[in-house]
C-alpha cells in the first residue's frame, strides 16, 4: 500500500478503492444532497485508517442537521418565510438539501456549529437549536441542562410510567391494564417541544405545591409526605381498568365451550357462592361490585381427557368448569361488558373492571427530574406546616434528595412554577434558552411583584405547635406524575398455602399466593451463624417435610398396609420399618435414582 | 493478655469456612464495580482486583502477570552499576524486541535481520554482539553487513527449514534468563538499597545468579514458589498476594480468613484451587459433590462403585432435611437420660 489508495467499504465489505478519497466523499455527499441517491446513505472518510465507510444498513442512529456551505447556513430567510406560511415542511427541506441526517460515523467528518454566529469556514453543519443536543423525550422535561444526565434519563423513564389521559376514548377501549388520572393538568413550566408535540393533549401529571422540608422523619430516603386535603381534592386520584376476556372455543370432535353457570357436577366447580353474581346467561352485569374469587364469565368446557368407560347411568354430558375468575387481591366494579363474535364465529365476552385508586401509603410519585418517591404518610392538613399566607403544601420533599443527585432543575422548576402560578401564566423552561442566573432574575422579579420572596423562601409555621420554624422554607410549584406502581396491586401475604405438586415445596409468585424464597445466600447466612435448628426449620419444617417408612434391614422405602395393619417392606417383606423424617425433594431424588435402575439404600442409626 | 487472646479463640462448631467465604465474597461483589489503577511501574504491570483474586483462588498454573522481586547482596545493594550488571544477567531480551524485520531470501538460503537501533542501544548491545551470540547458540554463521544488518547464511535452501529457522531466531533469548521477563532496577525508599523487579517468574534460574539475595527472593507466582521453596512458601505467597490485592482495592478483610483459605488450598501438600477440580471436587459426600457441579457424573460414579454417604457435611444434611452438624447442631447427646440412670444404678451396685 505504498501508492496511496483508499479502500471503500460498503456496510463493512470492501467494494473497491479510490485515489482521491476526499474528492470521492464530497462527490457522493453532493449527489445525496441533490436527491439523486437515497438520503439514508451515510459516508465517512477516515484519514487515520485510510478507509471510506459507506453505510446503508438499518439500525444506525441518525440525527438531522442543517447543512452549512461556504460559511453560510442553507436555511435561508426565503425558506423560513415559506415555512411560516406553511408552504413547505420539514421533509421538503430534507429533499432539497437543506437538512440532512448524519449517522455516528459521518458525524466524525463534520464540524457542527451550535449557533449561527459560531459558523466559521470549516463548519459543515448547524444545529437547529441548542436544545436539539437532547432528544425529544429529554426535552419534554424543563431545565434539563441543569440536571445530571443520569437523572434526566431516569426522568424520561418515569414519564413513561406516569398515569394520565392516555386516550380520550378510554371508555370504549378494552385495554388489559390501564390507569386514567382524574384531574390531569397542563404543566405550568413547559418546554417548546412539549407544547408542539402531541403529548400536550395527553397530560399526565398535576402541579403540586411542594415544600422542601423534612417532616418528623416521614420523608426520609425518598419517601414523600402528602397532604390529606390535597388528596381529597384529587391529587393523584386515578381509576384502574382491567379487562378480562373469554371465548367459546371449538374443539376437534364437535365439542365446544359454553357460556353458562356451571352445574355443580362439573369438574372444578367452585361452589355456589362464586357464581352468585352472574346473571342467567352466565355473564356478569355492569355496575356489580366484585371481589377476589368472584366469577366474571361462567364457562364450561369439555373434559380434558376422554374417559374410557362412562358409566351407563350418567347420561349427563360431563363438563369442566373453565370460568374467568377475578384474581387474588383484586376488586372493583364491573365497568362494561361486551358480547361479540370473532371472525372465526366464536362468541367472545369482554368484561372490564374499574376500581378507584386513591393515593395511599406505598404509592409512587415522581417529578420530571428523576426524583421519585414513595408516599410514606398522608398527613392531616392541620398537622402540616403552613406559610404566612396560610398555604399548606400538597407535598413535602426531603431536602436531602437534592444535593447528591445534582437535580437543580427541580429547584428551578419550583421557583418558575411558583412565579407562573402567582402571575397566572405558563413559563417556558426549554433547555439552553437562558442562563441560570437570567432565569432566576426573571422569576425573582415576578415573585417580588406579587409580594413573595424572590428566591421562593417562605416563613412557615409548625402545624402541631403553631410556632414559626427558625429557618425559612423553600416552597414552590412542581409538576408531579403519579406512577403506575401501586401497593394495592402488589401487596401479598402468606402464612400457609399452596405447595408445588412435584416437590411439595411452597409455590412462588404473587399469582399463586406464593412464599418468598429462602435462597442459597440466605442459607449461607444461617450456616455462618451456626443456627442449625433455624436452618432446619426453614428448609424442612416450613417447607417440604414428609415422613417415610424405611426398612431397618435393607434400607428401602416401605409402606403401611391398611388391610393387614402392618408396615411392609416391598423388597424383603420385613415388617420392621421406622418412620424417618426427610425432605420430600430428597424422596423425589431417591425415586428418580431408582427409575434409573440404581438402588439407593438408607442406612439407619439409632 | 492470655484472657484477651482466649476470648477471641474460635468456638467449637463455628463455621469458619462459611464466614471466610462470606468475608471474601461480599467485598468481591463491590470490586467488579470499581477498577482502581494507580500510577507507577508495579501496578501497571500487575493484574489487580477481582481477576487477580480469581487467579489466586483458582490456583492457575501461570499467572497473567508474573512479577519477581530480586533483592541483592553485598555491594550490589549500594551500587547502581553492580545492580545493573546483575540486571543484565537476569533481564530477558528476546530477538523480537531488538529486530525490526526479518527478510528471508529463499534462493540464496539467507536471512537478513534489520536491527532496531534504539532497542539495541537500550540493551547495550551491538549488531556484532548479537550476531556472535546467535551464531554460537544456534550453530549457524552470522555476519554483519555495512548497513549494520545481520546476515545469516544457512546450509539448506529448503523454504520450510529457512522459515522455521527464522521463527526460531526471533524467539531466541539473546541476553538474560529465559522466562525471567524484563527487569527494572528500583531503589527502596527507606533503605536506599537497589533491587530488581522482573516481569517473569523463573526464580529457579534467578536464584543461581551471583549477587542475588537467596533469602529474600520473592515472586507472585504461587506455583513457582511451590516448585522452589515448597508448600509452606506457596501457602504464605497465597496469603500475601490475597492480602496485597485486597489492600490495593482498599478492602479490609481479616487476614485470618485469607489464611484459612490458603490453608484449605494447600493442606494436602499440593496447591489446589477451590473449583470443581480442586476443593469442591474432592469432598467426601456424594450429595455435596452432586449438588455443586456435574450432578450426573457424580451420581453415576457413586452408583458404579456403590458409595456410601456418611452425612457428615452441611450440604448433604440440608438436602435430606437433617440438622446440620455446625454450630448448635455440632453437639449431640452422648447418652440418653434413661441409659444414664441405668449406668448410675449399676455403678451403685458395685
Amino acid at each position: 500500500m505504498d501508492n496511496k489508495k483508499t479502500f471503500i467499504y460498503l456496510n463493512g465489505k470492501v467494494i473497491g478503492f479510490v485515489n482521491e478519497p476526499q474528492k470521492f466523499v464530497n462527490e457522493v455527499r453532493a449527489t445525496r444532497r441533490k436527491g439523486q441517491i437515497s438520503g439514508e446513505i451515510n459516508i465517512a472518510y477516515s484519514e487515520k485508517l485510510n478507509s471510506i465507510n459507506i453505510n446503508t444498513d438499518r439500525g444506525r442512529l441518525r440525527k438531522p442537521y442543517l447543512i452549512v456551505e461556504h460559511g453560510k447556513s442553507k436555511l435561508t430567510l426565503e425558506f423560513i418565510t415559506k415555512l411560516k406560511n406553511k408552504e413547505i415542511n420539514f421533509n421538503y427541506l430534507v429533499r432539497n438539501g437543506v437538512i440532512e441526517y448524519l449517522d455516528a460515523e459521518e458525524e466524525e467528518n463534520s464540524l457542527v456549529a451550535i449557533e449561527e454566529k459560531d459558523i466559521t469556514e470549516k463548519t459543515t453543519h448547524l444545529e437547529f437549536d441548542m436544545a436539539a443536543i437532547f432528544g425529544l423525550s429529554a426535552n419534554v422535561a424543563p431545565y434539563a441542562e441543569h440536571n445530571a444526565i443520569a437523572r434526566q434519563a431516569m426522568s424520561a423513564n418515569y414519564m413513561k410510567q406516569s398515569e394520565g389521559l392516555y386516550a380520550s376514548n378510554f371508555n370504549q377501549r378494552f385495554d388489559s391494564r390501564t390507569f386514567i388520572l382524574f384531574y390531569p393538568q397542563a404543566p405550568i413550566v413547559t418546554t417548546v417541544p412539549y407544547e408542539s408535540l402531541n403529548i400536550k393533549k395527553h397530560p399526565s401529571g398535576q402541579n403540586l405545591v411542594v415544600a422542601v422540608s423534612t417532616y418528623y422523619g416521614y420523608n426520609m430516603s425518598d419517601a414523600l409526605v402528602l397532604n390529606r386535603a390535597a388528596v381529597d381534592r384529587g391529587v393523584g386520584r386515578s381509576m384502574f381498568y382491567k379487562s378480562y376476556s373469554d371465548e367459546e372455543r371449538r374443539y376437534p370432535g364437535g365439542q365446544r365451550d359454553r357460556f353458562k353457570i356451571p352445574s355443580p357436577t362439573s369438574e372444578g366447580y367452585m361452589g355456589e357462592h362464586a357464581y352468585s353474581k352472574l346473571s342467567e346467561d352466565g355473564i356478569i352485569e355492569p355496575e356489580i361490585s366484585v371481589e377476589e374469587g368472584d366469577v366474571l364469565i361462567g364457562k364450561v368446557a369439555p373434559p380434558r381427557f376422554l374417559e374410557e368407560n362412562i358409566g351407563a347411568g350418567s347420561l349427563e354430558e360431563r363438563t369442566r368448569d373453565d370460568s374467568a375468575t377475578l384474581k387474588a387481591g383484586e376488586n372493583g366494579v364491573v365497568d362494561s361488558v361486551i358480547f361479540t363474535e370473532t371472525p372465526g364465529a366464536t362468541r367472545t365476552v369482554k368484561v372490564r373492571i374499574r376500581s378507584l385508586r386513591v393515593p395511599e401509603r406505598g404509592d409512587k410519585f415522581a417529578s420530571r427530574h428523576g426524583q421519585k418517591g414513595v408516599v410514606a404518610l398522608i398527613a392531616q392538613p392541620e398537622d402540616m406546616p403552613f406559610t404566612e399566607s396560610g398555604v399548606v403544601p400538597d407535598l413535602l420533599l426531603n431536602p436531602h434528595s437534592i444535593p447528591t443527585r445534582l437535580t437543580f432543575g427541580h429547584l428551578l422548576e419550583e421557583i418558575a412554577g411558583k412565579a407562573g402560578a402567582v402571575a397566572g401564566q405558563k413559563i417556558d423552561g426549554t433547555s439552553f434558552t437562558q442562563t441560570g442566573n437570567e432565569k432566576l432574575a426573571d422569576y425573582a422579579e415576578m415573585l417580588k411583584q406579587y409580594g413573595f420572596d424572590k428566591y421562593g423562601d417562605e416563613i412557615m409555621y409548625d402545624g402541631m405547635t403553631g410556632r414559626p420554624f427558625k429557618a425559612s422554607i423553600f416552597v414552590g410549584v412542581a409538576y408531579y406524575n403519579r406512577l403506575y406502581h401501586m401497593v394495592s396491586n402488589k401487596i401479598q401475604v402468606r402464612s400457609r398455602g399452596k405447595v408445588q405438586i412435584l416437590t411439595h415445596q411452597p409455590t412462588e409468585g404473587k399469582a399463586r399466593q406464593g412464599a418468598l424464597k429462602f435462597g442459597e445466600m440466605e442459607r449461607d447466612a444461617l450456616i455462618g451463624h451456626g443456627a442449625s435448628l433455624l436452618l432446619k426449620e426453614r428448609m424442612l419444617d416450613q417447607s417440604d417435610k414428609t415422613t417415610v417408612l424405611i426398612c431397618k434391614q435393607c434400607g428401602a422405602m416401605g409402606f403401611y398396609d391398611y388391610i393387614k395393619r402392618t408396615n411392609v417392606c416391598p423388597l424383603c417383606g420385613n415388617s420392621s420399618l421406622v418412620n424417618v423424617e426427610i425432605s420430600y425433594a430428597f424422596k423425589v431424588l431417591l425415586d428418580e435414582i431408582k427409575s434409573m435402575h440404581i438402588m439407593p439404600k438408607i442406612k439407619l442409626k439409632e | 493478655m492470655a484472657e484477651k487472646t482466649n476470648k477471641y479463640i474460635v468456638n467449637y462448631g463455628e463455621p469458619v469456612g462459611m464466614v471466610a467465604a462470606q468475608s471474601l465474597g461480599e467485598p468481591g461483589t463491590q470490586m467488579i464495580l470499581r477498577a482502581f489503577h494507580f500510577a507507577g511501574i508495579e501496578s501497571t504491570i500487575a493484574t489487580s482486583g477481582l481477576p487477580r483474586i480469581v487467579e489466586l483462588v483458582d490456583a492457575r498454573k501461570k499467572p497473567a502477570t508474573p512479577i519477581t522481586y530480586v533483592y541483592l547482596t553485598g555491594d550490589a545493594k549500594k551500587s547502581f552499576d553492580k545492580a545493573e550488571s546483575i540486571m543484565k544477567k537476569i533481564s530477558e531480551v528476546k530477538m523480537v524486541t531488538i529486530i525490526k524485520r526479518s527478510l528471508e531470501n529463499f534462493p540464496k538460503g539467507m536471512i537478513k535481520l534489520v536491527a532496531d537501533e534504539q532497542a539495541l542501544a537500550a540493551n547495550n548491545l551491538t549488531p556484532s554482539q548479537v550476531a556472535q551470540k546467535i551464531a554460537k547458540k544456534l550453530n549457524i554463521s552470522a555476519t554483519v553487513d555495512r548497513e549494520k544488518n545481520i546476515l545469516i547464511k544457512l546450509k539448506t535452501k529448503n523454504v520450510g527449514e529457512i522459515r522455521a529457522m527464522s521463527v526460531k531466531i526471533m524467539k531466541d533469548v539473546v541476553q538474560g534468563l529465559p522466562d525471567a521477563g524484563k527487569a527494572i532496577i528500583q531503589q527502596d525508599q527507606k533503605t536506599n538499597e537497589f533491587y530488581l523487579i522482573s516481569a517473569g517468574s523463573n526464580i529457579r534460574d534467578i536464584i543461581e545468579v551471583d549477587g542475588v539475595d537467596k533469602t529474600r527472593l520473592y515472586t507472585n507466582d504461587v506455583f513457582a514458589m511451590y516448585d522452589l521453596f515448597g508448600i509452606e512458601a506457596a501457602r504464605n505467597t497465597l496469603v500475601n498476594e490475597l492480602r496485597k490485592t485486597l489492600k490495593e482495592q482498599k478492602i479490609g478483610v481479616d487476614t485470618r480468613h485469607l489464611m484459612l483459605i490458603a490453608d484449605a488450598m494447600t493442606y494436602s501438600g499440593f496447591v489446589k484451587g477451590v473449583g470443581r477440580h480442586g476443593l469442591s471436587g474432592q469432598k467426601n459426600s456424594v450429595f455435596a459433590k452432586a449438588a455443586y457441579e456435574e450432578t450426573v457424573k457424580h451420581l453415576v460414579n457413586a452408583a458404579a462403585f456403590s458409595e456410601v454417604d456418611n452425612m457428615r457435611g452441611v450440604t448433604e444434611n440440608i438436602l435430606v432435611g437433617k440438622q446440620i452438624p455446625i454450630g448448635t447442631g455440632s453437639v449431640r447427646l452422648a447418652i440418653k437420660k434413661e441409659d444414664m440412670q441405668k449406668v448410675k444404678a449399676r455403678s451403685k451396685k458395685k
